[in-house]
């Protein structure tokens, strides 16, 4: 696992009987615990420009594939700071190859800040309250698709 | 397993302190070898960052962890955990959601050997205070902690004075109660009297003196050694640390100092939070006497 948040390794278009669906990436949980599904506010996935919203991202975590509305509504599964998550997006023929701009933010609750602090944070902005334990809101990263 | 049945404050260390380094620079086994190099002979983990496939570990999992404890010496002390009664983004958990989780935390930690738990309480406000429906959710979850012999515990946190009704309140509920499963742990930042230059401290906080602890004690199970600045001369320069341990010394306590260490240039590029920990355990070794 890298440092950065968006992961180098797993960076690729998703071929399904023969045909590119789409494009997966991953992103490894920058904070120091581990969240619930439920916990998780994610914001705008942007590659080069084209935005992908929360509805449009299927989270893979500890191997099952969840929406933004499972996500929500699961707080029994867990995502831990040590597994990545993979994020699948459809988009026939994929990502062309070469260099791709990558943006993503997301952000989460926790239960030991004031609900009125928690409420300033927008996912795909800066964060508000930062604390390097915490991690930033919005990731980026230039990665290859070959 | 290995249990340390020294008679007075014993030393231990959070596991937290490790947070930029874990999964990185250092694995589960190296912060027992870091802990072990110390002297120190207990550990906290939070349940949500050391446990693999928390919260349902393998049996193998478990195994392994116990396999640490064994190898190094090291006995389970604290296991931090949070009881999130906003887990929901869109309603708050109804007590007997929050007793089942806290219950599922219970057995979790009574698996891997625990007696204490830091139990983190959801905060309503900016001065911590705990969500209002607390005493309800812990007298729900007091039968199964006697019978697997828990201690439930709040961390008594700066802003949070030891004299205030936060405290008293706690305090309260152990009398009327009469349990010995629910009582503090009182981190040390309580005691800090020095903050640099320009660092934002909360108004309305007041140090403790270092002897405001001693009427706590008996209802204290662990303690968070926070520390902020450690110097060459391993003295800590913001807290009065020698005379907060030996008032709990001189006055019988018995439980575990954890260090713990959250100073954000931990996560500065090489930062060797091990060397800051030892420098710890060396003032509080040369303080207890061992």
């Amino acid at each position: 696992m890298e440092k950065q948040v968006i992961q180098s390794v797993g960076f690729r278009n998703i071929v399904e009987n023969g045909e590119v669906t789409g494009f997966q990436l991953k992103i490894r949980l920058p904070y120091y615990r581990g969240v619930y599904l439920s916990q998780i506010r994610p914001g705008h996935l942007i590659v080069d420009g084209e935005s992908f919203g929360a509805d449009e991202i299927m989270w893979r975590v500890n191997g099952e594939d969840y929406t933004y509305a499972e996500m929500r509504a699961d707080c029994k599964r867990h995502w831990h700071p040590m597994e990545p998550a993979t994020l699948i997006v459809k988009k026939p023929g994929g990502l062309k190859q070469g260099f791709h701009d990558i943006t993503y933010g997301f952000c989460c609750t926790h239960s030991y800040m004031p609900p009125f602090m928690e409420a300033l944070e927008d996912p795909d902005r800066p964060a508000v309250i930062y604390f390097r334990e915490f991690g930033e809101n919005q990731h980026h990263r230039r990665l290859l698709i070959v | 397993m290995y249990r340390n049945t020294r008679p007075g404050p014993k030393r231990g260390v959070a596991l937290y302190s490790y947070s930029a380094e874990f999964g990185f620079e250092k694995t589960l086994e190296d912060c027992f070898e870091d802990i072990h190099d110390m002297g120190a002979t207990g550990v906290e983990i939070l349940a949500n960052t050391h446990i693999e496939n928390y919260p349902y570990p393998t049996d193998e999992w478990v195994n392994y962890w116990f396999s640490l404890c064994d190898k190094y010496q090291v006995e389970p002390v604290e296991y931090g955990h949070w009881i999130d009664l906003r887990v929901l983004q869109d309603r708050l958990l109804t007590t007997e959601e929050a007793i089942e989780r806290l219950e599922q935390d219970m057995r979790l930690a009574h698996r891997l050997g625990f007696h204490v738990l830091r139990t983190k309480m959801s905060v309503i406000d900016d001065a911590l205070n705990p969500v209002e429906n607390w005493r309800e959710i812990i007298k729900g979850v007091l039968p199964l902690a006697e019978k697997l012999e828990l201690q439930l515990c709040p961390e008594i946190h700066i802003p949070t004075n030891l004299k205030s009704q936060m405290i008293q309140d706690y305090v309260d509920f152990i009398k009327e109660t009469g349990t010995k499963c629910f009582g503090l742990n009182i981190d040390f930042s309580v005691f800090r009297t020095k903050f640099s230059e320009g660092e934002h401290v909360d108004p309305h906080f007041v140090p403790n003196e270092p002897e405001d602890i001693i009427p706590l004690l008996p209802y204290i199970y662990c303690c968070h050694a926070k520390f902020i600045n450690m110097n060459d001369d391993f003295e800590e320069t913001t807290i009065p640390y020698k005379e907060v341990l030996l008032a709990m010394k001189e006055n019988g306590y018995n439980g575990y100092l954890l260090s713990e260490y959250e100073g954000g240039d931990k996560y500065d590029q090489g930062y060797e939070v091990g060397q800051t920990l030892r420098k710890h355990h060396i003032m509080m070794k040369n303080i207890l006497g061992y």
